[in-house]
């Protein structure tokens, strides 16, 4: 947090509180969409950003997290117990995706982990004993929180919110344990970790199952707030968006998904002025920044915060706290 | 005297290559054992069979008198088996300080303890005493990035002794240092070893490092063991000069 300055988390910590009020429901939809899909990127950051293991499956995590969800609630759960199920079974099936990441890396691994998103939606495409296949599931209940409803959209913003408050506290909670320095380590040089002690194989399917139950949750998430959701919603279309979040907001970096996830959501429909146009500029937008900054807008944050040093300045400084009496 | 490292009858071949061809020898508590020989000569292909990055072909390896042949580096490394690397390998995005708590973190308590445990895994202290030993303490918040080569190999060396190893494997310490940096090296590893009683075996080209460093020196070419006595010995025996300076 230090790094991007607490100036800058006070004001979207007041924009994320203050704009429900000032917009139109549409507007109230699209931050709330902001904040499920940003779990959902604040997951892969972990998996891809800090733990360095590419995975184009993140999409699907959340379709899984979705459709468990939909169906429980449908067959009369609760949320809660639905929303956490969700996860706990994306952990799993996380975990269990990891393993050919054990004996493949890098693009191979990024095939691997595309086939898998394209399996995950062939299964809810066919499988429509189960999933009700392409009409998809309608009308997904909004849950009830100590007795209050969420229908109302700004009340289910805030539960959004809350949830990714929470999501977001305990994943820099768990970045700041020896965990997050292991996941470094393992994106930095997973061959030396290993000569220090550290069990890469089970901090890789950790990596996966942690990066997967966030995507899980925030299917959780995206079920209720949609109220529709058809298998082509979490296609590889989504899983290449929320990639495409991470590496623009700032892959590695903690506020990356945030600001990658406001830029994907809110670009498309500002430019929607641009008509036919506005996948174009977008595309086109995307490209400048990771030319001249593949580490990101947060990256790009960094830079300009950071006082430029001359080369020479620490040489000079000690000349000069030697030239200064005491 | 007990034998910290036994190796027995080893061999590793790739395909019809035979790159280590039935080494035996014996490390022994206190010892710092030099390992010299002409390049491609199964050096690092021997290193990488005790260490448990390669499986031997034949031949086992032993630990302290436990079997340690085909384990895996990392469970290796938790019985207290530690090495360095011929080709830098520090974290470079990691602080020279979390480097440190790196290399010693996984010896602290369970994976699950760690997550709920103290960020620094109660490893601060030791990192900044072994920041100070290897003097680099001016360094301690910088990137390990950013640091020079000689600097990088002092942080490597000293990542391996962070865990208090029984056993120190040094894979070319002093390649590519220059001499300032190599004399701060050498004399670091030397107090260390007089001060913990730790064991070192080193794989080294220059010789001097090397005769200044080592109690013992085993030399070998071609996957065999040609010579092996004290640093002054190996250094006049007729099979070395020949081995180093061609037929």
């Amino acid at each position: 947090m230090k790094r991007f300055g607490p100036l800058s988390v006070a004001v979207a910590a007041a924009a994320a509180i203050g704009l429900p009020f000032l917009l139109k429901p549409f507007g109230v939809y699209l931050i709330s969409m902001w904040a499920v899909l940003t779990i959902a990127a604040i997951g892969l950051n972990l998996t891809l950003g800090y733990a360095g293991q590419v995975s184009m499956a993140q999409g699907a995590f959340v379709g899984i997290g979705a459709y468990t969800v939909a169906l429980l609630t449908a067959a009369g759960w609760p949320f809660f117990p639905a929303f956490i199920l969700g996860g706990a079974l994306c952990f799993v099936i996380g975990w269990l995706l990891g393993y050919p990441a054990l004996r493949v890396q890098h693009h191979y691994l990024a095939f691997v982990t595309l086939a898998f998103n394209t399996l995950v939606f062939l299964v809810l495409r066919n499988e429509e004993w189960l999933t009700r296949g392409s009409y998809g599931i309608a009308g997904t209940d909004r849950p009830s929180l100590f007795g209050l409803s969420t229908d109302n959209a700004r009340v289910f913003y805030f539960l959004c919110l809350a949830i990714l408050i929470l999501l977001s506290a305990a994943t820099w909670w768990m970045l700041r344990s020896p965990w997050g320095r292991a996941f470094v380590a393992l994106r930095e040089n997973p061959i030396r970790a290993l000569s220090l002690g550290l069990d890469t194989r089970r901090y890789t399917l950790m990596a996966f199952a942690l990066g997967s139950t966030l995507g899980g949750l925030a299917g959780g998430l995206y079920a209720p707030l949609v109220q529709f959701i058809e298998p082509g919603s979490f296609s590889l279309n989504l899983s290449f968006n929320l990639l495409l979040m991470v590496i623009v907001g700032g892959s590695g970096r903690f506020f990356g998904p945030f600001v990658g996830a406001l830029i994907a959501v809110l670009l498309p429909e500002w430019m929607r002025v641009a008509e036919g146009y506005y996948l174009i500029i977008y595309a086109m937008l995307v490209m400048v920044l990771m030319v001249f900054c593949p580490s990101g807008v947060i990256g790009l944050f960094e830079k300009a915060m950071k006082p430029k040093k001359p080369p020479a300045a620490p040489a000079a400084a000690a000349i000069k706290a030697e030239a200064t009496p005491q | 005297m007990t034998a910290v490292l036994e190796v027995n009858n080893l061999s590793k071949r790739f395909g019809g290559i035979v790159a280590v061809d039935n080494v035996s020898f014996t490390v022994n508590d206190g010892d710092i054992l030099g390992i010299i020989g002409p390049n491609g000569s199964g050096k690092s292909t021997l290193f990488n069979c005790v260490l448990g990055q390669l499986l031997p072909s034949e031949g086992s390896v032993r630990i302290d008198g436990q079997e340690s042949t085909g384990m895996r580096p990392c469970d290796l490394n938790r019985l207290g088996v530690s090495r360095t690397f011929q080709l830098l390998q520090v974290f470079p995005q990691l602080s020279v300080r979390d480097n440190l708590i790196l290399a010693g973190q996984e010896h602290q308590g369970s994976m699950a303890s760690r997550l709920f445990g103290r960020p620094d895994a109660g490893l601060g202290d030791a990192a900044d005493q072994m920041i100070e030993f290897f003097r680099l303490t001016h360094l301690s918040d910088e990137q390990a990035g950013m640091l020079s080569y000689g600097q990088q190999k002092l942080l490597d060396a000293a990542m391996a002794f962070m865990a208090g190893p029984r056993l120190v494997l040094l894979d070319e310490p002093a390649g590519g240092v220059n001499l300032t940096m190599l004399g701060l090296l050498r004399e670091r590893l030397q107090a260390y070893h007089a001060e913990r009683k730790a064991t070192f075996v080193v794989i080294e080209d220059q010789m001097e490092f090397v005769m200044a460093l080592c109690t013992r020196v085993l030399v070998l070419a071609e996957g065999k063991i040609i010579a092996e006595g004290a640093p002054e010995e190996v250094r006049r025996n007729p099979a070395v000069i020949e081995a180093y300076l061609g037929h």
